[in-house]
């Protein structure tokens, strides 16, 4: 079936707000999820991955546990970050925003892809970010310029031993500062693949133009959730609407 | 002579004019005062219909006896061909209920993108006679449904197939033979997203132009089935409606809670919609600097004399609007004779506008100042209906991260001073709270301690979760001082969403609507009336505190006076009179 993009996001934040996600926090994972999907980077079905640990877990952010001159390391206490994505990238870009640069470890957290909706948002403001993360046995490598509203998407063979849960975030005042600023951190492997930004141009104006495909079940399942914010109904609850 | 209008330290960005305040403005029974104007949604979508000269062809009509079946109308607007559906049902008139929780209705239709086939209306048939059970696709625009005015509608067919046009006093008491119960669109029930329709539609590229041009499109059609109905009974003997009538026939609209939240969670575009209003009215006194010409005079003493007719033809069930369209008759009636006697002599004054405003901000009603300020809106054409371009924004709210938190506590002091105000501790400060009802989703209103569904409240009082961001801020500032906003969100990770509206209403003009919305003797309807007055409609007729009746398009152009000379004044409709033999 198909769904728009208006519609798609409404029933997310609803969905996260049934799993205990607090304004904000839902506006945020929403708006992640859907520019994922809409953009070809398979947001429903990194969404379904997260799903059940949401479910069954409250929801936690990250901790700062370290910070020095433009230097920030959060433990995510194995969240996702949907949930602690944005205050990674606001922490990050607060420093880099006054005119230097900034380096932010976020260890111990999940599903980092969603992290380029918040990059590209954060970008808006004259900001420049570098990011990656290991993914299975390759590096993912994400570039955006100063207002960009798309990435730069790369994928490396690992040449350094990464943890498997960790991202990378640096922030300044554009990526060719940043690339030669923290090269030594920035040292890829062969690069192994690129996402072409035509590719996601397409897929976002085909996503306006025709909808939004989405499983029946995927659909289903959110419409699940919602419904645990919905209050029953009562001939009472009903002069509560004007009756 | 002084005005606070030039006091004030708020100055538009379109006109680098000063604005009323955003204390006076934003308080919630001011909203709640406001009337249409020439920056309202259907004002504007007339102006835009009749001097791009729309041409609108009924392309099927397909209806029975009882005037039930189909009907397309095409429609070649000035960038675009779009088709208004129209599915005509029996429905047991024991069925009929304006309530959004409704099943079954007398009409469903759709605004569709471009020519409908055949094997697309079949899809439509299928679908959007269930409405909020059914799915369309991103080819349609705006899906809505409509009931029969049971007071007019057979009344008027009868009439007419007697030969004999209806009484206008009947008529007048409704003003509409269907009332519609919904407009849906933005993407909602897989239709076409907003952005869509901002980029490729641009007939329809402002806020709730295709909702408003279907509900147009709804007065056309009830006219012609009416019409065809009585001509179906009487062939020989059957008319049509007499032109003045069919002009003064709107469309009528319940409104109920489901708008309210709406207010709420879009502050921005409400923002933008209250300070392109308030542009006007700046831009406005600021032509009376110098003076006014005689004839701008006579046009205010006959507008406010069509108002005092138009209020006094308001009938109403409720007892408080009555008794305020009573008030205010009597407050413009003092205004109109003020025209007729001192018109002349005021000519030469300096700021005759702001004397005005200022008089009527000390003597009279909150409404009465309201509808002057619509009053003096439109004697400008020439200089406010450029700001009709202007009444959308995109609406992103982010966090400022680099703001140390004591400036972050500095702006929630200067700009959410009323939410500070107000005195949590009592209980009638949040006796009330908001939740979605199973039922389709429908907002209500419960009593706190009291209804169920606490536990799953909207959260709609910004008032008071400002008041508790305050709180955890200056505590936090206490203890971790010459922090950031960064910081803050990173210890207090749930605040982040207030952080963020704060920070980003702080940089607009008016900000908020200043009201504790989940105070127990709050009124709803004040957030319904501010927005069904950027919308356009009249006759407000309120059912309770939490929904109300009122008329869209009374008045207005029909589609065959297109082509005619177009004078843009039928706001505030008042009975027509009639040259019937």
């Amino acid at each position: 079936m198909k769904v728009s993009k208006n519609e798609l996001t409404a029933s997310l934040k609803k969905a996260f707000e049934s799993l205990g996600f607090q304004p904000g926090d839902y506006y945020d994972a929403a708006d992640m999820v859907v520019w994922l999907e809409t953009h070809g980077f398979d947001g429903f079905d990194r969404l379904l991955s997260v799903l059940n640990y949401l479910n069954t877990t409250s929801p936690s952010h990250a901790d700062l546990i370290e910070e020095e001159a433009g230097k920030f390391v959060l433990d995510g206490n194995a969240t996702s970050i949907l949930l602690c994505g944005s205050e990674a990238v606001d922490l990050a870009r607060s420093y880099a925003i006054q005119g230097s640069s900034a380096r932010l470890e976020v260890i111990n957290c999940y599903n980092r892809t969603f992290i380029l909706q918040r990059l590209i948002k954060a970008a808006q403001r004259d900001l420049a970010f570098v990011a990656y993360w290991r993914q299975q046995d390759y590096c993912v490598k994400v570039s955006v310029s100063p207002r960009a509203e798309l990435p730069v998407y790369q994928t490396f063979i690992l040449n350094e031993q990464l943890d498997p849960q960790m991202l990378r975030i640096f922030s300044g005042a554009n990526v060719a500062q940043l690339e030669e600023e923290y090269a030594e951190y920035l040292q890829m492997g062969a690069m192994i693949g690129d996402y072409p930004m035509e590719i996601m141009k397409v897929c976002y104006t085909d996503s306006l133009d025709q909808g939004i495909e989405i499983d029946v079940t995927l659909w289903e399942t959110l419409d699940d959730l919602v419904s645990r914010i919905l209050v029953k109904s009562t001939e009472e609850s009903r002069a509560g609407a004007g009756d | 002579m002084k005005n606070d209008l030039h006091t004030t330290e708020f100055y538009s960005d379109v006109t680098q004019l000063p604005l009323r305040p955003a204390s006076k403005v934003m308080q919630l029974e001011r909203l709640g005062s406001f009337h249409q104007s020439r920056l309202s949604f259907m004002r504007t979508l007339v102006r835009h219909m009749v001097t791009e000269n729309w041409l609108i062809n009924r392309v099927l009509f397909e209806l029975d006896t009882e005037g039930y079946g189909t009907v397309i109308y095409e429609i070649n607007a000035k960038y675009g061909t779009y088709s208004f559906v129209v599915f005509s049902h029996y429905l047991d008139p024991e069925n009929r209920n304006d309530r959004v929780i409704s099943n079954q209705w007398d009409l469903t239709m759709a605004l569709c993108e471009g020519s409908v086939s055949q094997k697309q209306l079949e899809f439509l048939k299928a679908n959007v006679p269930k409405q909020e059970a059914g799915r369309v696709d991103s080819r349609v625009l705006v899906l809505s449904r409509a009931n029969r005015s049971a007071r007019t509608f057979n009344y008027v067919v009868d009439s007419l197939a007697h030969g004999h046009q209806p009484d206008i006093d009947a008529i007048a008491e409704v003003g509409y033979l269907y009332r519609t119960t919904a407009a849906y669109g933005s993407g909602k029930l897989g239709m076409a997203d907003w952005e869509k329709v901002w980029t490729k539609h641009r007939d329809f590229a402002r806020p709730f132009a295709a909702e408003m041009f279907t509900c147009y499109m709804l007065r056309h059609f009830s006219i012609q089935q009416a019409e065809y109905l009585a001509l179906q009974a009487s062939p020989q003997t059957g008319v049509t409606l007499d032109i003045d009538l069919k002009r003064y026939i709107g469309i009528g609209n319940s409104t109920g809670l489901g708008m309210a939240p709406f207010l709420i969670n879009h502050p921005l575009l409400i923002n933008q919609w209250i300070e392109m209003r308030e542009t006007a009215i700046a831009t406005v006194v600021a032509c009376s600097a110098s003076g006014i010409d005689e004839s701008t005079l006579k046009r205010l003493a006959e507008s406010t004399g069509r108002v005092v007719q138009h209020l006094g033809e308001i009938v109403t069930a409720d007892e408080r609007q009555h008794k305020a369209n009573t008030a205010v008759r009597q407050e413009l009636e003092l205004l109109y004779l003020w025209l007729q006697e001192q018109g002349p002599k005021l000519a030469n004054n300096q700021y005759v506008w702001s004397s005005l405003i200022q008089y009527a901000e000390q003597h009279w009603l909150v409404e009465t100042q309201e509808l002057i300020n619509t009053l003096l809106i439109e004697l400008y054409p020439e200089l406010v209906d450029r700001f009709e371009e202007q009444m959308w924004v995109e609406e992103i709210y982010e966090v400022t991260p680099e703001m140390m938190v004591v400036d972050l506590i500095a702006l929630i002091e200067e700009k959410y001073d009323w939410a500070l105000a107000i005195d949590f501790s009592l209980q009638e400060s949040w006796g009330a709270f908001w939740y979605r009802s199973e039922e389709k989703m429908e907002p209500r209103l419960g009593r706190t301690h009291i209804d169920m569904g606490m536990e799953k409240e909207m959260p709609l009082g910004i008032g008071y979760r400002v008041r508790l961001c305050y709180d955890q801020l200056v505590g936090y500032n206490q203890s971790c001082s010459k922090q950031n906003v960064a910081h803050f969100i990173v210890k207090n990770p749930t605040f982040s969403g207030i952080v963020a509206r704060v920070q980003t209403m702080a940089l607009t003009y008016y900000g908020d609507i200043r009201e504790n919305l989940i105070h127990q003797d709050v009124l709803p309807i004040h957030l319904l009336r501010c927005k069904l007055s950027f919308f356009g409609v009249s006759k407000f007729d309120p059912r309770s505190r939490l929904w109300v009746r009122n008329t869209m398009f009374q008045g207005a152009p029909l589609i065959s006076d297109f082509d005619q000379p177009f004078k843009d004044e039928w706001q505030f409709p008042i009975k027509p009179v009639l040259n019937i033999d």
